[in-house]
């Protein structure tokens, strides 16, 4: 079975015409990206990244890199689950670094994780923002294939996540437990054995509108889904959800981006126009 | 050596209490028969048993008895409702959290301020932060932080205690109850596992003193449970003690929505 050191490196940077363009791109199997589409309601680039392989195999390195200027906007997504299969030696990882200039916006909305039994697999995503930038990011894992009755069987995962504003670090979450021990919460907190977890950070100015907004996010907390939003350290905010399936959850974030996009606009860049 | 053994102050800080040397066995006493009492620990250095344990005491003003920690949020989230799941979350999540994140904070910190290495304290500070993504209790680890380093400054006149709070004004450093532990444990001349012993006392002491408040629950209860929790310390502190800065770090988001719901909270008794 192949093993890929794939790697993707995208810059967005803003044209004359105040419309945002890929000014470098470069990617290798198992990344691949489709044709830019340009919103022009949002003044959104979108860009999704395909990986045309099954999925994350045993030894897969991956490295993305992707970085947006001054005036640029960017909407990059993928349009199916990244599932990580099963590895009978070895292991898989992937390490994110996404940056956003002064003026700069980009979104990060990758469908979501999920790890099958017995896969091994590590991930990390450093964002990084400029005083004056923007970002929303949104992770999303599931517990497994819950359809075929598999789940929380990983043997190793780690999911960690560090955001600095200005250099300095605001966030940083580390995902590292077995199974097992998130089933055993997530029957404790009663989400259920299919609970799966969104994890979002929204770095953006602060807004006289906050308050709106996020009285909006609050009020989808119920039947099911845990909702909250809490300002992180120096700016910026963490937005958690926890569904009891991902139907629940997918609902919940498309929920979450309309009521965010009353106050930032592009987030009502439609992610799946392409 | 006497920084692997656990014992002393930092130097150049001079010697807190008169100690200069820490028995290691002191936290270690040799295992009682089967119907015996445990034979007591050989070791003739309490000063720095007497300042920790003036530390871990609810007497000691540190304005913990403010804060549940995000168990006000569960309970309002109806997840805590009585001894049976305060137990479960204790075993489940507290106990966990400490192993994975505030006592590796703290022991990184006690190693930093050995020298001390204020760039490597800095960069815990700002660390101990970015784990709480709920600001309440990124507000409550603050806050305690801050008092505890504070009455250490004005207790013991220890330059420690002193040029600690002059660096963390100057860069903004935010406060660290984990980083507090460790600079009381290097003023009092503790060893590490002592100091993570303390630290793990004083949260899951704050944790229950709360739960008694919010839910119907007896003193003997409370007891019986932090005592159960503290047979798991020796294995956690140990498993703390070796936790790289790189993999700190814990998973629970109901606690954190917990926590973060709690900001908005129509009614609330604490303040995290």
């Amino acid at each position: 079975m192949s093993e890929f050191s794939g790697h993707l490196l995208l810059q967005a940077a803003a044209r004359a015409n105040g419309r945002t363009a890929l000014a470098a791109q470069s990617f290798r199997a198992p990344y691949h990206i489709s044709k830019p589409y340009w919103d022009t309601d949002t003044r959104t680039l979108l860009v999704q990244v395909v990986n045309p392989t099954a999925g994350i195999l045993a030894g897969d390195r991956l490295e993305s890199a992707i970085a947006v200027g001054a005036g640029a906007a960017l909407l990059v997504t993928t349009p199916s689950a990244s599932r990580v299969f099963q590895m009978k030696g070895g292991t898989a990882e992937c390490h994110q670094h996404f940056s956003v200039a002064a003026g700069g916006w980009l979104e990060m909305m990758p469908e979501p994780l999920v790890p099958h039994r017995g896969c091994r697999f590590r991930q990390t995503t450093r964002i990084e923002v400029a005083p004056g930038g923007g970002m929303f990011f949104a992770d999303l894992l599931m517990p497994g294939r819950v359809a075929h009755g598999e789940a929380w069987e990983w043997e190793k995962l780690c999911l960690e996540i560090e955001v600095r504003l200005g250099g300095e670090l605001i966030l940083r979450e580390r995902l590292a437990q077995s199974g097992e021990e998130l089933r055993a919460l997530a029957d404790f907190a009663g989400s259920g054995p299919a609970a799966c977890f969104g994890n979002a950070v929204l770095v953006a100015p602060a807004g006289e509108s906050d308050a709106g907004w996020r009285k909006a996010v609050e009020a989808l907390h119920g039947d099911g889904l845990w909702v909250g939003v809490s300002p992180l350290r120096l700016g910026g905010w963490n937005l958690k959800l926890v569904a009891s399936d991902g139907v629940k959850l997918r609902r919940g974030l498309r929920d979450m981006r309309r009521a965010l996009a009353t106050a930032f606009p592009r987030l009502a860049c439609d992610p799946r126009k392409l | 050596m006497k920084d692997e053994i656990g014992g002393g102050n930092a130097p150049g800080a001079g010697p807190a209490c008169g100690v200069e040397r820490v028995d290691p066995n002191a936290l270690a006493a040799p295992a009682a028969s089967w119907g015996q009492a445990a034979p007591p620990p050989r070791t003739q250095d309490v000063a720095w048993l007497v300042g920790l344990l003036q530390a871990g005491d609810s007497f000691y003003p540190t304005g913990g008895y403010a804060h549940s920690l995000g168990l006000e949020g569960l309970v309002q989230e109806g997840v805590v409702r009585d001894r049976a799941t305060l137990r479960e979350f204790v075993l489940r999540s507290a106990l966990p959290a400490l192993q994975h994140t505030e006592l590796p904070l703290a022991a990184h910190a006690w190693r930093a301020l050995a020298a001390p290495d204020w760039s490597q304290v800095g960069e815990i500070c700002v660390l101990s932060a970015a784990l709480k993504p709920a600001r309440e209790l990124r507000a409550a680890a603050g806050s305690i932080g801050r008092q505890r380093a504070e009455l250490m400054a004005a207790l013991h006149h220890h330059p420690l205690a002193q040029e600690y709070l002059t660096r963390v004004a100057a860069r903004a450093w935010p406060h660290s109850s984990a980083v507090s532990a460790a600079l009381e444990g290097r003023v009092l001349g503790a060893p590490l596992p002592a100091v993570l012993a303390g630290l793990t006392y004083s949260t899951l002491a704050a944790l229950l003193s709360a739960a008694m408040k919010l839910l119907r629950l007896g003193q003997n209860a409370c007891q019986s449970l932090l005592t159960e929790a503290l047979a798991t310390a020796p294995a956690l502190i140990a498993a703390a003690e070796s936790v790289p800065l790189a993999e700190i770090g814990w998973f629970n988001p109901w606690h954190d929505i917990a926590a973060a719901r709690h900001e908005s909270a129509d009614a609330r008794m604490f303040i995290s």
